[in-house]
């Protein structure tokens, strides 16, 4: 168990990561990453969201027909995602209010779907729950990073709180959309690098032991 | 494995049950609460719009000088001093903004020559860019523009959001709209 957790870990934070790996969940990732809060909470409504449902996918695994698996999963996931929005509504109304439609918008995550029907389908509840926590996290580190990013370079700010920097011209283009993109786009390029240098060391190696 | 239609209809049937069951009693636990929430959010916009200070714990002592009228389409508050005069006005607005409708109140001075400041109650624009609108020194700068010279415009003071200037002009259209209707129709009323 100790180390199924460990590789569903390591696969849904770096070599499958859902963002900049599978390129999943882009949608929201370009929306919401121009303020790092934003970003935060989304990314904990779909932690919560990914895990909650992978496990009740799969607790129901065995009993789900196949020809309507899809429509329970969307079910499930829809359920979980209004209770996150009711929630932030009686509890957090501010963060509620500066979201807005994107609570809402967690059902269309590509993610969730992709957990649930290529993991949760096969594997056990406790595992499910884990990866889908860990396909979270993997989203919400990579949000965070380019909004952090973002928010540096386009208001000037962390976290909403100005860093007063003298003569600094913020770059409006961060926080536009098409900053989204730049940065997205330099965190795969970096990662693939990174992974196909990893891949020939790997080949090296091995050509050397023949 | 294969299972048959009734099979598949039951199953669906009762997972629908339970969900929305669950999602039903979620939302009675909570419905008071938001509703509460709401209600605070109305009450907070409508003082902000009168630039009336206050703590959190004494709202509800300032809102037994002030009244709530519904006319038509016409909504408002109005705060009264001690001797029945009416000092300030929270008007109402709805209008749409680039991707979602704009609603809030505009504070306007009992004489109608000036603008008390705005608030917003809802609004859906882009995070981070449209949905500045909310930031307090954007709102902030509202508050005291004469209103005797219409339509107001940007520049002269006030300055619209780099990078949403379609939700800008949108809040602009809206003020102009609601100070030509609305207000307009309560100095008559007068």
């Amino acid at each position: 168990m100790k180390k199924e957790l460990q590789t569903v870990f390591y696969r849904n934070l770096w070599k499958e990561n859902p963002v900049i790996r599978q390129i999943l969940g882009i949608c929201s990732a370009l929306a919401v990453t121009n303020l790092a809060v934003n970003s935060l909470v989304m990314g904990l409504g779909l932690m919560f969201v990914t895990a909650l449902s992978s496990f009740t996918i799969s607790l129901l695994r065995n009993y789900i027909p196949q020809r309507i698996r899809m429509i329970v999963q969307t079910l499930i996931i829809a359920a979980y995602v209004i209770v996150v929005d009711i929630f932030l509504k009686a509890n957090l109304p501010e963060i509620s209010k500066a979201l807005g439609p994107y609570v809402g918008l967690i059902i269309t995550n590509c993610i969730i779907m992709g957990r649930a029907e290529a993991f949760a389908q096969k594997n056990p509840p406790v595992l499910s729950l884990f990866d889908g926590l860990f396909a979270g996290l993997g989203y919400t580190i990579i949000l965070l990073g380019v909004a952090l990013i973002r928010e540096l370079l386009g208001f000037g700010s962390v976290f909403g709180y100005s860093l007063n920097m003298v003569n600094f011209t913020p770059w409006t283009i961060m926080v536009m959309p098409p900053g989204a993109f730049f940065m997205i786009a330099i965190f795969i390029w970096i990662s693939s690098n990174m992974m196909s240098k990893r891949t020939e060391k790997a080949k090296l190696k091995k050509q050397e032991a023949k | 494995m294969k299972k048959g239609y009734l099979y598949t209809i039951v199953f669906m049937f009762i997972v629908a049950l339970v969900f929305t069951t669950v999602l039903a009693s979620v939302n009675a636990i909570f419905k008071s609460r938001i509703l509460t929430n709401e209600q605070l959010i109305e009450k907070k916009a409508v003082l902000n719009a009168m630039s009336i200070t206050y703590n959190d714990n004494e709202i509800d002592k300032l809102f037994a000088n002030i009244e709530e009228v519904k006319k038509d389409n016409l909504v408002y508050y109005a705060l009264t001093d001690g001797s029945n005069q009416i000092e300030k006005y929270a008007v109402y607005f709805e209008g749409s903004g680039l991707w979602s409708t704009l609603t809030g109140y505009i504070g306007v001075g009992g004489n109608f020559k000036t603008l008390l400041g705005i608030d917003f109650t809802s609004q859906n624009e882009t995070p981070g860019l449209g949905g500045r609108i909310e930031e307090e020194w954007f709102k902030v700068q509202f508050k005291g523009v004469s209103i005797s010279d219409l339509p107001l415009t940007y520049g002269n003071g006030i300055d619209a959001i780099t990078g949403a200037t379609l939700t800008s002009k949108s809040v602009m259209k809206i003020i102009n709209d609601t100070i030509n209707n609305q207000v307009k129709e309560l100095e008559a009323m007068k």
